[in-house]
């Protein structure tokens, strides 16, 4: 049997060295990795500017101080489902996670992160400096704004009111401050350009479902006097104010492209850079492209204010990105030291230059940044007035079913009535299953 | 009785090698598909309480009252039973005009076979601007032809975009069903098409009494592979419409998907795999009585 087992593992009597030689290579390669004796913190990025500015903060950061900042970038949703399944299985794959804001109630709701107070404190520090946005250090809490700090705020996006200034100057018309006048607006450029032979839709929005269609829907359900949830929780996405807010968006409908309700951030930075839309909400990414030659018809054309208001005065929706340490986290030292040194002043400069919106004010009043980026006094403005989406841990759940009505409305297959009643009442029945 | 013993003992250590053999690819089957599915059937049973995870048909019975997992079933029917339809019939005919000997007959074959070789996932993004109602290429070819485009949205609109997706569901797998049908026509022996030309039988006749029957299990085969990859379709509608607009084209997979990876339901979403996978096996086992039966229809 002995003898048998030998010449199937060597037949010929081949010599044995070789395979052991590389056997004992990789074993030494395998203990090698393990050994490492050098430092390593890793973290988990978005892929797209916010995550490559992190990128380029982890290089300087190993530069000084000779840790390593291990980075496995994602693209958006991947990204949720990575850290989801990691907190869930507790492997502790990461030290530092990038979480876009929406994510965070649910994180922290089921105590996946760290809390970040006694780590600032054994550092000299009893909160988050005073110089971040007072809304962007609200969203780092659990519960929203009072509770424990669970995260700090990166990039600080919130949306902005995007418009054709030339055309505007053109057509004689004031800077859009209230909706009514967005609409009239919409409607004057688009009927006299249309008439001089230029193609050129009023307005444009996403109305894609899902997030696509409640982002660009809430600053106008918010502006009407619409509110999501009464003080009970309970769903009101069909008040009076809900169901105006959803009719007027589907009279901005006729002025904008055909085809919007599939709409995602592609299709409307197409139409703008395009210059065949004439106004949009759209979020601070899309400010640099329009002076981009290559990608550009509009070069020097554009300007961005904040939201307009209706009946109430107009806010933007906000939507930051966040870092924070998972609980599981085996580095959470090195990890609370590298937070506090990719979010300081210094640092925050830094990644504006590389493009990323700040959370600090600071930043955004700093002089030879503003002359590099002319929108930052609106940016600033829009994000100190803006709000969160509502903080829930089914936020996920409920902006997938408003956005499927609200695209319904939008794409011709039901009223404004109808799709604010069923919105509601499939709100309420996710609300209800919890 | 000696005799007994030793063949008792000889069959006992066959018995053991055997096992030995086998033992990997049993670990192999069990980590990756048995343990899985037993813990699949855990979570779906399962119900997350204020005390922990309760054992309950909670999640099949939400599944009832779910308006969202309704509506994504019957779109996943429609789907499946109008892009079977389509690309069987149109399969089947290219198959028999390409069997015959037509000049060019090679150029042709293999370039039916592009769209098939083509990840869906490209697929979806080429048709995707391709059906862009404002720059994509259908609506220009179609307004260069004097047709106006304003209504055709295509994904955009609640009444085109599910056509849409199983049109684009049809161009890329019908050559699918060509080719197994065109390899199932090459394997007919002659002997009987000779037999019916001496009976003096007509062209339709053949096809009828002698091709068909003929062609019967590779049919039935391209049937039930197609059906059990239409029923589970995800890849392409994600990327052309993500399963809009509205609620247009959401399949039962991409709910699935949803509920899962998106609102972290794992309990649900695995209910809702078991109920598709119970149809997938319900149609399928149809499919294979079917084709077990050929002798006896034939």
């Amino acid at each position: 049997m002995n003898g048998h087992v030998h010449t199937l593992l060597c037949p010929n009597n081949m010599n044995l060295t070789k395979p052991i030689v590389i056997i004992a290579v990789l074993l030494l390669l395998i203990s090698g990795c393990r050994n490492n004796s050098k430092r390593q913190i890793r973290l988990a990025v978005n892929v797209g500017v916010e995550g490559e500015a992190l990128k380029q903060a982890a290089l300087d950061y190993e530069a000084q101080t000779g840790i390593h900042v291990n980075i496995a970038a994602f693209p958006y949703a991947n990204l949720f489902e990575k850290e989801q399944l990691d907190f869930n299985a507790r492997t502790g794959a990461y030290d530092l996670v990038m979480l876009d804001d929406p994510w965070f109630p649910r994180f922290a709701a089921k105590q996946f992160l760290a809390d970040l107070t006694p780590l600032l404190q054994k550092r000299g520090q009893n909160q988050p400096d005073s110089d971040f946005v007072a809304n962007s250090i609200a969203l780092c809490r659990h519960p929203y704004q009072t509770g424990t700090l669970f995260a700090l705020p990166y990039v600080g996006n919130s949306q902005l009111f995007f418009y054709r200034k030339d055309l505007f100057e053109k057509h004689k018309l004031p800077e859009p401050s209230k909706w009514d006048d967005v609409l009239s607006s919409a409607k004057k450029i688009q009927e006299a350009e249309n008439a001089a032979g230029n193609k050129i839709y009023g307005y444009v929005m996403r109305a894609a479902q899902g997030n696509a269609a409640v982002a660009d829907f809430m600053p106008i359900f918010w502006a009407f006097g619409g509110e999501m949830f009464d003080s009970n929780g309970r769903p009101t996405v069909n008040s009076r104010e809900g169901v105006e807010a959803l009719k007027f968006m589907l009279e901005l409908g006729k002025v904008s492209p055909p085809g919007y309700a599939s709409f995602n951030a592609d299709e409307v930075g197409a139409h703008l850079l395009q210059g065949t839309a004439a106004m949009s909400i759209n979020w601070p990414a899309w400010i640099s492209p329009f002076d981009d030659p290559a990608k550009s018809k509009v070069i020097g054309k554009m300007a961005f204010t904040v939201l307009p208001g209706a009946q109430k005065p107009g806010q933007a929706e906000i939507g930051n990105w966040l870092i924070a340490i998972p609980k599981d986290s085996k580095n959470v030292d090195a990890a609370i030291d590298f937070l506090i040194w990719a979010t300081s002043a210094e640092q925050m400069r830094l990644s504006a230059q590389r493009g990323n919106p700040p959370t600090r004010i600071s930043i955004f009043k700093d002089a030879e940044l503003i002359s590099k980026y002319p929108a930052y006094p609106a940016q600033l403005h829009s994000l100190e007035t803006s709000r969160p989406r509502p903080r829930t841990a089914q936020w996920n759940e409920i902006e997938n079913a408003f956005g499927i009505f609200l695209s319904k409305a939008n794409s011709g297959e039901l009223t404004a009535e109808d799709a604010m009643n069923q919105a509601n009442a499939e709100i309420d029945k996710i609300i209800q299953r919890q | 009785m000696q005799k007994l013993t030793r063949s008792f003992n000889a069959s006992s250590r066959d018995l053991l090698f055997a096992t030995l053999l086998v033992t990997p690819a049993l670990a192999v089957l069990v980590s990756l598909s048995i343990y899985p599915l037993l813990y699949s059937i855990q979570i779906a049973l399962q119900t997350d309480g204020p005390a922990g995870p309760t054992w309950s048909f909670a999640n099949f019975s939400r599944l009832a009252g779910d308006n969202f997992f309704l509506a994504a079933m019957a779109h996943t029917f429609i789907y499946s039973a109008f892009a079977l339809t389509f690309e069987f019939v149109l399969g089947f005919a290219l198959a028999l005009i390409l069997n015959s000997t037509i000049r060019g007959q090679r150029v042709f074959r293999a370039a039916f076979l592009i769209p098939m070789m083509i990840p869906p996932v490209v697929v979806g993004v080429v048709w995707r601007l391709m059906l862009n109602p404002n720059f994509g290429a259908v609506n220009g070819v179609l307004r260069q032809l004097g047709i106006n485009t304003e209504q055709l949205t295509w994904t955009a609109s609640p009444r085109l975009a599910l056509a849409a997706v199983i049109a684009v569901d049809v161009w890329q797998w019908t050559p699918f069903v060509f080719l197994v049908l065109l390899a199932g026509l090459q394997a007919i022996p002659q002997e009987p098409y000779e037999a019916a030309r001496v009976d003096g039988s007509n062209a339709w006749q053949t096809f009828r009494h002698v091709t068909l029957p003929l062609l019967k299990p590779a049919i039935l085969i391209v049937l039930l592979l197609r059906t059990m990859d239409l029923l589970r379709v995800f890849d392409q509608i994600f990327i052309l419409t993500e399963g809009g607009p509205g609620f247009a084209t959401e399949t039962v997979s991409l709910y699935i998907y949803r509920a899962a990876f998106r609102f972290s339901d794992f309990g649900y979403a695995a209910a809702m795999s078991f109920v598709l996978l119970i149809i997938t096996n319900l149609i399928s086992a149809i499919y294979i009585r079917l084709l077990q039966s050929r002798e006896g229809v034939a």
